[in-house]
């Protein structure tokens, strides 16, 4: 079939700059991790020692409470998007006045880099000095300190996170939206559906492909946030916003742990995969083959 | 406006006195040695403090006019710093010619062997030599970058140290004075002891919420995330309590906690931890989110009435109208000591406090080492010292201090200079340990927990002396 | 579509922009004060905006060689992504090829990988392996723009799968029938059709591009050095300059804007398109 071989021409350059940048330096890390390699020990080789890497990670007590924070940190973070970003996309779907205008306010966020909004939200959450601790103890009378208090700068990092890409959400949502056939929602109208009926059986599936797609680059993107969190907290206090990124980032860099370092990461990669692949075979993947299979 | 730390605006100006008073001296010489080098371009990686930008901004374009060799110089964040050297040193890629090296890592850098011996490379090539170098013309913060034969590897361009600053305004103000005799019974002058620096603290912390003003009793660098904090306790704090090198006896077998010969969780440690808890907890309210940049910032607001602060800010903060508020209120004086420790000092048997600084080094992965060397001694000679020392205060030559400019900084600074010439001995650099942030890795997560409180300060010591025994063995220094 | 009254709507926005603009409005105010008051009891209103740090970073050569290697970077990298993920949706999601839905998942974990610990070996490809004879990858605009292909490929492929699957066959097979080749067929009927999705890809790779650190500072000296590993040389021991970091802040947030402005419109023309479709 000769559409077969032009698919995998259009294919190419994408398997070609993937396999170079991703699969290639992927197989070195992989090779590291059986390794222990610490260029400042008394021996700065690589030495090979089996999987006692990874039979040290199963009771490191460092690693699984970052993964423990971790994985709330993505859950409250993604999930408050996800909801918010939908609200919010629906209702750009009205006609109001100035609406373009407030659309490209709401994406400004986005067009801040990680360790801009890392620096912004630190020197507002200051303690006594940063501009809401500041008016919270005014007019409220309450003491915000993310230095001390582990629940205010886990609330801080996941109100930042919201703050910085829910209008990611948003944008995409948007654009699945406007693309809906209106026909079906005319026929449920005059079939009587309300408006819970409506979501749920008529938009929530035929949105569901670009809204899953969305959550995986979320859920994907927040378990390696580094820059952040790194300008905020620094993973602190004590460890209570440690995250992966966070966590890897200390081991590989100024401990120069490369050998363990790795480990964790085969691990989280490892974790983040089966976590979107469970999601992917069971939501998005039937709906995908159906429409192979119509071919 | 005083005379202050623009190394942007009067960079240019300060640049063209230099070359004028430098013109009729050596300028042949550098030229011919510099002759077959001539459209070469060295490259050197830094982190970008003043002295570094004052490189990048005077230094390098003077000497690419006597010269014809251009200088590029990376700056970049700390962080980057280290590992952006050592990727490039470790892969042998030879992207950089010089590479900074800040005084806790060059122990690392001898060990691994990644730097060049300039002591050797300019004896064996007596033409790249310069008349104005001197080794001998650095001061003893060189003996850091030196290995156990007296040959250099790096090229000293900062040197401070971590200094106790007070008020002077607040300290010498009658009615102030007057209130704390009342009730303390002491007259108000700069602490030499914990206890006075204690009841200082808390007399001006009192003193700022009594009468409804922005002031607290002491800094604290305690950052409940960030490595700051755990410098503090370990360069600054710990050693005032007798407690040296971390706590870590490189002489037996690296041990670290008290049953195995350290000191690292022994009864000093714990009482040092005690005492800083304490004092940060009447330290302003930043003070657990405070790094080395807030409480600079801390101090310079005047928000502070006293406070261990790294001398590359006591810089800014005495004289710089553009970044502080208290600009000529600003004393400096020898950190507050624990009985024994200010002898044990003298006597070469401890330090008092951190001596801090770094230097600028050739990787042997460098292509262009004959340029890179006339680079380094161009940096390094006596000549170029006094208005660098005015542009970002530090001194790593002995004779910039007696240069009339340095002179009148000094005033400025409130004897800043002073005190490093005499008191300078008493202070020490990071210990002789190839493995500093691996060990500080390992145990500041622990350290962080004993600041948030979840561990009382000996469990917390406990635990960080049994996590860098296990790190020293498994990085196979520890048998 | 659904009426409600206007007035609630645009109050609805007021508030949601208010919250959204804050933290920027933040990031002006730290910009405009000195840095001597920084420290201070934090004033919501700048009553006297002090303009040296404009002055300072407009005036930055350097700077401005790093805002040239932003956009060339993003840009690039965002064009080269929407392009490549176009056209590897196009045949994932019409033509019949063995292990497509394999391929389409393994294309994303390339992007959930742990960025620190690949610098090491993207480092070493750089520097080693990927060169020809003394010219090498690293520190050049086409190593970085290669590079974020890593996160960006298969993000483009990932948002434009569901637009390219959305547009219905019977579209492909009507143009078939009138004689039209596969070219004219993805370049004719379905490209234009997939404006919305293609706008929203394209801007999201161009932020996730402009915006990325960690890769940049690694792997980039002095040739193609970004804004943001501008932004970190003001991180020291001795103090943070945030001033500065928050004007450069200020104008890297231009070309951002520019950039939304023009591809926004076709976010916009997406409406009329699916209208007519239907």
């Amino acid at each position: 079939m000769h559409s077969k071989r032009l698919g995998w021409i259009f294919l190419a350059p994408t398997l070609v700059i993937l396999f170079f940048f991703g699969v290639v330096p992927f197989v070195y890390v992989v090779f590291v991790s059986f390794h222990q390699w610490n260029p400042f020990a008394v021996n700065p080789e690589m030495v090979f020692n089996g999987a006692d890497n990874f039979r040290r990670i199963v009771f490191d007590q460092a690693f699984l409470n970052s993964l423990g924070v971790t994985v709330l940190f993505v859950v409250f973070a993604v999930f408050s998007q996800l909801v918010l970003g939908y609200l919010l996309a629906q209702a750009f779907m009205r006609d109001f006045p100035g609406k373009a205008i407030f659309r490209t306010i709401h994406t400004l966020p986005l067009i801040m880099a990680p360790i801009i909004v890392g620096s912004v939200w630190k020197l507002m959450t200051t303690p006594s000095i940063g501009i809401i601790p500041h008016y919270l103890d005014e007019w409220f009378g309450i003491t915000m300190n993310i230095g001390t208090s582990a629940v205010a700068a886990f609330t801080t990092i996941v109100i930042m996170d919201i703050w910085h890409w829910t209008p990611l959400v948003t944008l995409t949502l948007i654009a699945a939206l406007v693309s809906l056939p209106p026909d079906p929602f005319e026929q449920a109208q005059i079939d009587g559906a309300g408006k819970p009926q409506i979501f749920w059986h008529i938009t929530l599936p035929m949105i569901a492909p670009a809204m899953i797609a969305t959550v995986f680059i979320r859920l994907m993107d927040a378990l390696r946030t580094v820059d952040e969190v790194w300008m905020l907290t620094g993973g602190g206090p004590g460890s209570a916003t440690r995250f992966l990124g966070v966590h890897i980032f200390r081991e590989v860099f100024p401990k120069t742990n490369y050998g363990y370092g790795s480990t964790i990461s085969v691990i989280v990669l490892y974790l983040t995969i089966v976590a979107c692949w469970l999601l992917y075979v069971t939501m998005l993947a039937p709906r995908n083959n159906r429409r192979s299979e119509e071919d | 406006m005083s005379l202050a730390l623009k190394y942007g605006a009067s960079a240019l100006a300060l640049s063209v006195a230099a070359t004028a008073a430098y013109a009729d001296g050596h300028a042949a010489w550098w030229k011919e040695a510099a002759a077959p080098y001539q459209g070469v371009t060295i490259r050197g990686v830094t982190e970008s403090s003043p002295p570094s930008q004052y490189i990048r901004e005077v230094l390098a374009p003077e000497f690419e006019e006597l010269t014809g060799i251009r200088v590029d110089v990376e700056t970049t964040s700390w962080d980057q710093m280290f590992d952006k050297g050592i990727k490039d040193m470790e892969a042998g890629t030879g992207i950089y010619d010089m590479v900074y090296i800040e005084q806790d890592i060059i122990y690392s850098y001898l060990a691994r062997d990644f730097l060049t011996n300039l002591t050797d490379f300019l004896g064996e090539n007596p033409e790249l030599r310069a008349p104005t170098y001197d080794e001998a013309n650095f001061t003893t913060f060189a003996d850091y970058f030196k290995d156990g034969d007296g040959d250099l590897y790096g090229v000293p361009m900062e040197a401070f140290l971590k200094v106790y600053l007070y008020r002077k305004d607040l300290f010498e103000n009658a009615e102030i004075q007057a209130a704390f005799k009342e009730k303390t019974g002491r007259d108000l002058v700069p602490a030499t002891t914990h206890t006075e620096y204690s009841e200082i603290a808390q007399f001006f912390t009192d003193y700022g919420k009594a009468n409804d003003l922005e002031l607290w009793g002491t800094t604290a660098q305690a950052h409940t995330g960030h490595v700051a904090s755990w410098y503090e306790y370990y360069e600054s704090v710990a050693p005032t309590f007798g407690v040296y090198n971390w706590g870590i006896d490189a002489n037996n077998n690296y041990a670290a906690s008290v049953a195995n010969g350290g000191a690292m969780n022994g009864p000093e440690a714990v009482e040092a931890m005690e005492w800083w808890l304490s004092m940060r907890d009447i330290a302003p309210p930043e003070s657990p989110a405070s790094t080395w940049t807030e409480v600079g910032t801390t101090f310079g607001a005047g928000r502070a009435a006293q406070g261990l602060v790294y001398g590359e800010n006591a810089g800014w903060i005495a004289a710089d109208e553009t970044k502080s508020l208290v600009v000529g209120k600003v004393g400096v004086a020898l950190p507050p000591l624990a009985d024994g420790v200010k002898a044990a000092a003298e006597a070469g048997d401890g330090y008092i406090g951190y001596y801090d600084g770094g230097a600028f080094g050739m990787p042997h992965s460098s292509k262009n080492k004959e340029a890179t060397a006339l680079f380094l001694q161009y940096i390094g000679q006596n000549e170029v010292q006094p208005d660098w020392a005015v542009a970002a205060p530090r001194v790593t030559h002995t004779a910039t201090y007696d240069d009339p400019k340095v002179v009148a900084f000094n005033e400025e600074l409130g004897g800043y200079y002073d005190l490093i010439k005499d008191k300078g001995y008493l202070f020490a650099g990071a210990p002789a340990y190839p493995f500093h942030a691996q060990v500080r890795e390992a145990t500041a997560p622990i350290f962080y927990q004993i600041l948030t409180g979840d561990l009382a300060p000996q469990d917390g010591l406990d635990q960080m002396a049994a996590a860098a025994e296990a790190t020293l063995t498994e990085l196979g220094y520890r048998n | 579509m659904r009426k409600s009254s206007p007035i609630i709507g645009v109050i609805f926005w007021c508030l949601i922009s208010f919250l959204t603009l804050f933290p920027i409005y933040w990031l002006f105010v730290i910009s405009v004060k000195p840095a001597v008051q920084l420290f201070s009891t934090p004033d919501l209103f700048v009553t006297d905006p002090f303009w040296g740090n404009y002055a300072k970073v407009w005036g930055d050569r350097l700077l401005r060689s790093y805002m040239l290697n932003s956009v060339i970077i993003s840009t690039g990298n965002a064009m080269l992504c929407t392009i490549l993920g176009f056209f590897a949706c196009y045949a994932l999601s019409r033509m019949n090829l063995t292990g497509k839905e394999s391929i389409f998942f393994w294309t994303i974990t390339n992007r959930m990988a742990p960025p620190a610990v690949f610098l090491l070996p993207l480092f070493l490809l750089m520097t080693q392996v990927y060169t020809v004879g003394e010219w090498k990858l690293l520190d050049t605009r086409i190593g970085m723009i290669l590079v974020y292909c890593t996160f960006n490929l298969p993000f483009a492929i990932w948002t434009l799968r569901p637009t390219v699957d959305a547009i219905p066959r019977e579209l492909d097979e009507a143009a078939y029938v009138d004689g039209a080749s596969t070219w004219k067929v993805i370049t004719e009927v379905v490209f234009p059709l997939c404006r919305p999705g293609l706008a929203v890809t394209l801007i999201l790779t161009w932020v996730f591009a402009w915006n990325e650190y960690l890769l940049a500072a690694t792997l980039t000296n002095f040739e193609a050095r970004t804004l943001t590993t501008g932004l970190s040389e003001y991180v020291t021991t001795t103090g943070t300059e945030w001033g500065i970091m928050a004007t450069i802040s200020v104008f890297t947030l231009i070309p951002a804007l520019i950039v939304f402005g023009l591809v926004q419109r076709h976010i916009v023309a997406g409406l009329t398109c699916g209208a007519v479709k239907g």
